[in-house]
C-alpha cells in the first residue's frame, strides 16, 4: 500500500465556504501535479451551511488510486496530517451543525501532525486556546487576521494562496512548492497570488506543541442512546421554561434565566461576544428583545445578562443598544471562560468596569462579511499588507 | 335556529403596551443552529412569546425546522410538531379541527389553546398556498398561519422562491457573464393576495421584526380575534442575503423605510396602514431611496444603475400608482413596464 | 341510534340489518367509533363513503368536524395533525388521489398517527380510468402502512373497527388503510349485520395518544430533524411496532368474535375449500366471488382446487403462510396489479407470496402469477378454469410460464 495523506480545513460556515472550497481543490490539484490522486469534499453534516457555524473540507490525497481508495472508504477521516484553522477563535473547539458535543481543534491531527492557523495572535495565546491531548503536535502561524465573506461576493485578500504556501512548506511530500504554484496560477491567473503563496511559504513559522499544553477542560460530549431507549413517534420533551436568577451577593431571586437547548449550545460559532456595561444600561430591553438566540438571562434586578454558552456573536445587541459603549463586541480571542458577566460585575463592581474598559479598549476591528459594495476593495488592501510584512 | 358558523372563544391577548411590559418568559429558546443574526429565529421568539404558553406550534420544513430542531434537541418550550413543506394550511386547519371537536364532544378539557403554523415564503407562498388559501376559507376554526419570509428557499442553500425581490443573486439564479439578472419575475403580493382573495380570513397584518413590539401585538390581534388569519413578516436573512449579521435589525428597518415592504393591517376587511409605513404615507418621514438598502447585501452586488434605477420605479409605482398603496396593485392608467436590458 | 339507510331487522340489543353498500357500512363503522375529524375530497369511487357520512353529519347523527379539503396532500395532512392533537380521524382516497397524498403517506407512520382510511380501489391514471386495481394501496407497501383488503361489505364495517383498535393501540400506532374494490364493494348494495353502540364501545376503547399528544399540558417536540446519528434507531422501533402487529391484530379479532359474535378465523388470510385441495389459487379483495364459484364448479368436475384470500398485506403472515400453502402441489396467484420490470415481471402479490416460501422449512409449491382483472376488467369463471388449468400443469411438474396475462385480448 502507498502513502495516504489528510488534510482538514476547519472554517466558518458560509463566512469561509468559498475560501475553504479553494484551498481544499487546489491542494488536490497540486498534488495531481505532483502526480498523486486525490479528492476534495465538505462534511456532508455539516450542510446546509449557516453563518458562522464551524463547517469542514476535507482534502485526501494518496500516492496511488487504491491506497486513495482506502481513505476513501470511511465516512470522513478519522485522522488528519494536517488540520488547517482558517479562524483561531476555532481553536477554542468546533461544536459543528452535524454532531452533539465540543470537539477540540487538533482532535484529528496525528502526533506529530501539524495544525495550521490564520492569525495576528502569538503562538502561545494560539496554544492556551486549543484543548491539551496527549501527543505533541506542530502548530504553524501564517499570520492575518480571519477573513470573512458571505455566499456571493467573496473578499480575495490572498489568505487562500498563503495558506496553500504553508502547506507546501509543512508537508512537501503531499505538494511541492513547484507544484502548489502551478496550480496558483492555473487557477486564478494572477502572479501576484503565486507570489504571496511563495512569501507565506517562506515566511510560515512552526512551533511544537507538548503533551498537556493547552486548555485542559474536557469539552462536553453527548452519549447516543439505543433505539430502545429513545422515544417513539420522533417525540422529544421540549425544553422547561426556565427558573428564577439569584443575586448572588444579596441572594434575592427574579427575572428569569430560561432553560436552554443542553445538547446545542452555539458558543463555538462566535468569534466575539458582547460585553455589558451594567452601569450605563438603561434598561430599554431591546438587546434582550431583538437577540435571535434569546441569549439574555433576565436579572432580579431586571438588567440583561448574555450567556455566553447560548452567544453566537452575531453583534445584534450592540446594534440595538442605543447607549454608547454599553454593550460592545469584543473579539473572542479575549476571553478564557464563558462566566457570567452580570455576576462577576455584582461581586466586585469597580474590577468589572477596569476589566470592561480594557477589553473594549483592546478590541480588534471586526469584519463578519458584507456590509456595504465596495468595502472589500477597501479591506483587501490591508490585508496584502499584512501579507507583506509578515 | 342553530348559528351556521360556530366559532369558539379565543385567548383575549390584549396588546403589550410598550417594550418595558413585554413578558421575561421565553418560548423558544437558545440553542437552535440558525445563522448568526438570524432573524427568522427572532420572529419565533416573537411568535411564541406573544402567543404565551397555551399555545401549539406547527412547522413547515425550511430553515427555521431543519436549523431550530435537530433530533434529541429542541429550542421549543411550547409543544411543536414538524409539517412538510406545502402543508402548514392544513397543519393549522387538522390542529383546530382536533382539538374543536375533542372539546365540544367533552373529550378534552374546554379551553382556548392558539394553533399557529409558520410556513418560509417557498412552503408558504409557492408550495403551500392552495392550503393555506383553503384554510382562509374554513370560518370556523381559530387558527393563525405565519409566513416568515427570508425571500428564498433559503434551508437548501438559497434558491429562488416566488418571493425573491427581482434580480437577487441566489443559487438558481447567479449572475452569469451573458444574462446579468437570471431572475427577472416581481416579488408576490402575498399578503394582498390573502386579503382581497378570502373574506373569510379575519385578520391580515404584515409585520417586519426589527419593529418588535408592533410584531407581537399583530400576532396577538390576530389570535384573539380568531377565526383563520394570516401574518406575513419579512425576515432579513444574512446568509441569502449576504451581509454581516450585525445589520440584521437595521436591513429589516431599511426594508420598511425604502417603502419595500410596507407595514399594514386589514381587520375583517377594513385596511389600515401602520407603523412606519403610515408615517411614510402621511409625509412624516420620507421614504428612503432602495439603494440605501439594495447596497447593503451582497446579493444586489452585480446591480448597475440601471439595475437600482428599474428597482425604484417600481417601488414608485407601488407608492403612486396602486390603487391601495403598496397593497393593491391595480392601476387606473396601465403603465408599459421596462426592465432594463 | 338513526338509521343510514331502510333497516330490513332491528335485533335485540340494538343490533340490526341494513341492506347498504360497502362505502355505507364504513360510513356506519365510523359513525359508531365516534370519529372526530373526517376530511375529504372527491374521487371515485372511494367518495361514495364521503357523500354518506355528510349525509350523517347533516341530519345530526353523527358529531364530528367534516372538512373538505382542497386536495387529498392537505385531506391527510389535515387529519394527521388532527390526530397528533388526540383525535380519531378518518380519511380516505382512490387511485391518483391517493397518489396525490403521497407526501401525507409517508410521514403518517413515520410519525405514529394511526389513522384510518378508506382506499377505493382504482386503475392509476394514465389513462384516466375508474375501474379497480391495487397499485394505488400498494404503494405505501413498504412505509408502514397497515394493508387490508375486505371482501364484502360486511367485511368493511367490521375491518374499519377492527382497523380502529389496532392502530391506536399503543402498542402500534400506526395507520391503517382498508381496501375495496372500485363498483364490487363501493358501489353494490349487500345485506349487512349492524353491531350495537354498546358492543362496539366494548370492542373499541377511546383514542388516547397519552405521552405523543401534542398538547400544551404535554410538551413535546414532534420530528425534528434527523441525522444519520438517529434515522437508523428511529427506523427500527417502527419495524418493532409494525411486528407487535401480528399478536394485536390476533387479540382483537378473538375480541371481535367474543363481542360481536361472528368470527374470521385465521385473522390474515380466508382458506376456502382448501382442506382436501391439490392446488390453490390466491388473490386479495372482491375477486374472491367469480373464484369460490368457478371453484364450486371446477370441484363438481373433479378438480380438487381451494382458494387462499389474503386478507391483511401488511402485516404480511409470511410464516403461516408458507406453512399454509406447503399443503398444496402448486399455487397460483391473481394479481389485480402489476409491477413492470419486477421478478419475473409479475404482479405484487406474487412476488410476496414466492418471497414468504423461500426461507420456509417446508415443502415449496410451485407458484405462478396471472395478471388479470386489470382496470376494473371482470374476472370470469372461464378466466378463473384457465389459470386453474395451468397451476395444475405446474404441479404436474410441467414447464408454466412464471407470469401470464389472463383475460387480455390477444
Ligand atoms: C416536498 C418537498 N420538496 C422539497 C423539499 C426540500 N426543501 C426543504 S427546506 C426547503 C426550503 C423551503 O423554503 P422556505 O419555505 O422559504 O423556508 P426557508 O428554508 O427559506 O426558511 C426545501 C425546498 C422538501 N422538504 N419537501
Ligand atoms: S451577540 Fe448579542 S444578539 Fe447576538 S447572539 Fe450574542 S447576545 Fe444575542
Ligand atoms: S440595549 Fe443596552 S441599554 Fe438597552 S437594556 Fe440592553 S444593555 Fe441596556
Ligand atoms: S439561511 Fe437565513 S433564514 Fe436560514 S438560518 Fe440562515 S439566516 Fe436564518
Ligand atoms: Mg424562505
Amino acid at each position: 500500500m502507498g502513502k495516504l495523506y489528510a488534510v482538514e480545513i476547519v472554517y466558518r460556515g458560509i463566512f469561509q465556504k468559498k475560501l475553504a472550497t479553494n484551498i481544499s481543490r487546489a491542494i488536490v490539484l497540486a498534488a495531481h501535479l505532483d502526480g498523486k490522486p486525490g479528492i476534495s469534499f465538505g462534511r456532508y453534516g455539516d450542510s446546509p451551511e449557516r453563518n458562522g457555524i464551524p463547517a469542514k473540507n476535507f482534502a485526501i490525497v494518496a500516492t496511488d488510486e487504491q491506497t486513495l481508495q482506502e481513505g476513501m472508504a470511511k465516512y470522513e477521516p478519522k485522522e488528519v496530517d494536517i488540520t488547517i484553522s482558517v479562524d483561531d477563535t476555532l481553536c477554542k473547539g468546533v461544536e459543528s451543525w452535524a454532531w452533539y458535543g465540543l470537539q477540540p481543534i487538533n482532535k484529528l491531527t496525528k502526533p506529530g501532525g501539524t495544525l495550521i492557523v490564520t492569525s495576528m495572535e502569538p503562538a502561545e495565546k494560539l496554544i492556551e486556546m486549543a484543548h491539551n491531548r496527549e501527543t505533541p503536535y506542530n502548530l504553524a502561524i501564517v499570520k492575518g487576521s480571519r477573513s470573512f465573506s458571505g455566499l456571493w461576493v467573496y473578499k480575495d485578500d490572498h489568505t487562500d494562496v498563503r495558506v496553500l504556501g504553508a502547506i507546501a512548506k509543512v508537508m512537501p511530500e503531499l505538494v511541492s512548492l513547484d507544484a502548489m504554484k502551478k496550480t496558483i496560477l492555473q487557477e486564478w491567473k494572477d502572479p501576484v497570488k503565486v507570489a504571496s503563496a511563495e512569501k507565506s511559504y517562506n515566511r510560515v513559522t512552526k512551533a511544537l506543541v507538548q503533551p498537556g499544553q493547552g486548555n485542559p477542560e474536557t469539552p462536553y460530549q453527548f452519549e447516543l442512546p439505543k433505539w430502545h431507549e429513545m422515544g417513539e413517534g420522533v417525540a422529544i420533551p421540549c425544553i422547561p421554561v426556565g427558573k428564577t436568577v439569584e443575586d448572588p451577593v444579596t441572594h434575592v431571586l427574579g427575572g428569569i434565566r430560561p432553560d436552554r437547548n443542553p445538547t446545542f449550545k452555539k458558543f463555538s460559532t462566535r468569534t466575539m461576544r458582547p460585553v455589558v456595561n451594567f452601569e450605563t444600561c438603561i434598561k430599554c430591553t431591546l438587546c434582550w428583545l431583538q437577540c435571535p438566540d434569546t441569549c439574555f438571562d433576565v436579572t432580579p434586578e431586571g438588567l440583561y445578562d448574555a450567556n455566553m454558552e447560548a452567544c453566537c456573536g452575531c453583534g445584534v445587541c450592540e446594534a440595538v443598544c442605543p447607549v454608547d459603549k454599553c454593550v460592545t463586541m469584543v473579539a473572542e480571542t479575549e476571553f478564557a471562560d464563558n462566566g457570567s458577566q452580570w455576576e462577576t460585575w455584582r461581586k466586585d463592581s469597580t474590577g468589572y468596569l477596569q476589566w470592561l474598559n480594557q477589553k473594549i479598549e483592546s478590541r480588534p476591528e471586526r469584519s463578519h462579511g458584507f456590509r456595504f459594495k465596495g468595502q472589500y476593495q477597501e479591506q483587501v488592501g490591508e490585508m496584502l499588507q499584512i501579507a507583506q510584512e509578515s | 335556529m342553530a348559528t351556521i358558523v360556530q366559532i369558539d372563544p379565543t385567548q383575549q391577548l390584549d396588546p403589550f403596551k410598550s417594550v418595558k411590559k413585554i413578558p421575561t418568559h421565553e418560548f423558544f429558546t437558545s440553542g437552535h443552529r440558525t445563522c448568526q443574526g438570524c432573524e427568522s429565529a427572532l420572529v419565533m421568539k416573537m411568535m411564541v412569546k406573544a402567543a404565551g404558553p397555551r399555545t401549539i406550534v406547527l412547522g413547515s420544513t425550511g430553515c427555521m425546522y431543519v436549523a431550530n430542531t435537530t433530533y434529541y434537541s429542541t429550542s421549543w418550550v411550547v409543544p411543536w410538531m414538524h409539517t412538510q413543506l406545502g402543508s402548514s394550511g392544513s397543519a393549522a386547519l387538522g390542529a383546530a379541527a382536533g382539538l374543536k371537536a375533542q372539546m365540544r364532544k367533552g373529550k378534552m378539557k374546554q379551553e382556548p389553546i392558539n394553533v399557529i403554523a409558520f410556513c418560509g415564503d417557498g412552503g408558504g407562498a409557492d408550495m403551500g398556498l392552495g392550503a393555506i388559501s383553503a384554510t382562509m376559507t374554513h370560518p370556523d376554526y381559530n387558527l393563525l398561519i405565519l409566513l416568515y419570509d427570508n425571500e428564498s428557499y433559503a434551508n437548501t442553500d438559497i434558491q429562488l422562491s416566488g418571493s425573491t425581490p427581482w434580480g437577487a443573486n441566489t443559487t438558481f439564479s447567479t449572475p452569469g457573464s451573458v444574462k446579468r439578472i437570471m431572475h427577472h419575475r416581481w416579488k408576490k403580493n402575498m399578503a394582498g393576495l390573502m386579503a382581497v382573495g378570502h373574506p373569510t380570513c379575519r385578520y391580515v397584518a404584515t409585520i417586519c421584526m426589527s419593529y418588535g413590539l408592533h410584531g407581537m401585538n399583530s400576532i396577538r390581534k390576530a389570535l384573539t380575534i380568531g377565526g383563520p388569519t394570516f401574518i406575513h413578516s419579512l425576515d432579513p436573512c444574512p446568509k441569502g442575503w449576504d451581509y454581516d449579521p450585525i445589520q440584521s435589525h437595521e436591513l429589516g428597518e431599511l426594508a420598511v423605510q425604502c417603502g419595500i415592504w410596507p407595514l399594514y393591517e386589514v381587520e375583517d376587511g377594513k385596511l389600515r396602514l401602520t407603523g412606519r409605513t403610515q408615517q411614510i404615507a402621511d409625509g412624516k418621514i420620507p421614504r428612503k431611496p432602495v439603494r440605501d438598502y439594495l447596497l447593503r447585501q451582497g446579493r444586489f452586488a452585480h446591480f448597475t444603475n440601471d439595475d437600482l434605477d428599474y428597482f425604484q420605479s417600481k417601488i414608485d409605482q407601488m407608492w403612486t400608482k396602486w390603487l391601495i398603496p403598496g397593497v393593491i396593485p391595480f392601476e387606473k392608467d396601465l403603465a408599459a413596464d421596462n426592465p432594463p436590458a | 341510534m338513526a338509521t343510514l339507510a331502510p333497516a330490513v331487522e332491528e335485533k335485540k340489543g340494538g343490533e340490526r340489518t341494513a341492506l347498504i353498500t360497502g362505502s355505507e357500512a364504513i360510513a356506519v363503522a365510523c359513525q359508531l367509533a365516534d370519529v372526530d375529524v373526517i376530511t375529504a375530497y372527491p374521487i371515485r369511487p372511494y367518495d361514495t363513503v364521503m357523500q354518506y357520512i355528510a349525509k350523517l353529519v347533516s341530519n345530526g347523527e353523527m358529531d364530528c368536524e367534516y372538512i373538505v379539503a382542497e386536495g387529498e396532500h392537505s385531506q391527510f395532512e389535515i387529519v394527521k395533525h388532527a390526530s397528533a392533537v388526540g383525535a380519531r380521524v378518518f380519511c380516505g382516497s382512490s387511485g391518483v388521489g391517493w397518489m396525490y397524498a403521497m407526501e401525507a403517506l409517508t410521514v403518517t407512520p413515520a410519525l405514529r398517527i394511526p389513522m384510518v382510511c378508506m382506499v377505493g380501489n382504482r386503475a392509476l391514471d394514465d389513462p384516466g380510468a375508474f375501474g379497480t386495481e391495487h397499485n394505488d394501496a400498494l404503494a405505501v407497501r413498504d412505509l408502514g402502512w397497515m394493508l387490508t383488503w375486505v371482501d364484502s361489505g360486511q367485511e368493511a364495517l367490521d375491518s374499519t373497527l377492527i382497523a380502529y383498535r389496532v392502530a391506536e393501540d399503543r402498542r402500534i400506532f400506526l395507520p391503517c388503510a382498508i381496501s375495496c374494490d372500485g363498483a364490487f364493494l363501493t358501489h353494490s348494495q349487500s345485506l349487512l349485520q349492524i353491531p350495537s353502540q354498546e358492543q362496539v364501545n366494548e370492542f373499541l376503547p377511546r383514542y388516547n395518544r397519552a405521552d405523543l399528544l401534542l398538547h400544551p399540558d404535554n410538551p413535546i417536540t414532534v420530528a425534528p430533524q434527523a441525522n444519520e446519528d438517529w434515522v437508523m434507531e428511529i427506523r427500527r422501533q417502527n419495524y418493532a411496532a409494525m411486528e407487535r402487529t401480528y399478536g394485536v391484530i390476533k387479540e382483537a379479532f378473538a375480541d371481535f368474535e367474543r363481542i360481536f359474535g361472528r368470527s374470521y378465523g385465521n385473522p390474515f388470510f380466508e382458506e376456502y375449500m382448501t382442506d382436501d385441495a391439490d392446488v390453490v389459487l390466491m388473490g386479495m379483495g372482491t375477486l374472491s366471488t367469480p373464484v369460490k364459484v368457478a371453484i364450486r364448479q371446477m370441484r363438481k368436475a373433479g378438480k380438487k382446487v381451494g382458494f387462499v384470500r389474503l386478507r391483511w398485506f401488511r402485516p404480511f403472515a409470511a410464516e403461516e403462510l408458507a406453512q399454509c400453502l406447503s399443503r398444496f402441489q402448486a399455487v397460483g396467484v391473481i394479481d389485480r396489479d402489476y409491477s413492470f420490470g419486477s421478478p419475473h415481471s409479475g404482479g405484487v402479490v406474487a412476488g410476496e407470496v414466492r418471497n414468504a416460501l423461500y426461507p420456509g422449512a417446508g415443502k415449496k409449491p410451485p407458484v405462478l402469477g396471472f395478471i388479470c382483472g386489470l382496470g376494473g376488467r371482470e374476472v370470469t369463471i372461464p378466466d378463473v378454469e384457465k389459470i386453474t388449468e395451468s397451476v395444475y400443469q405446474a404441479a404436474e411438474g410441467k414447464r408454466q410460464p412464471l407470469t401470464q396475462w389472463i383475460g387480455l385480448r390477444e
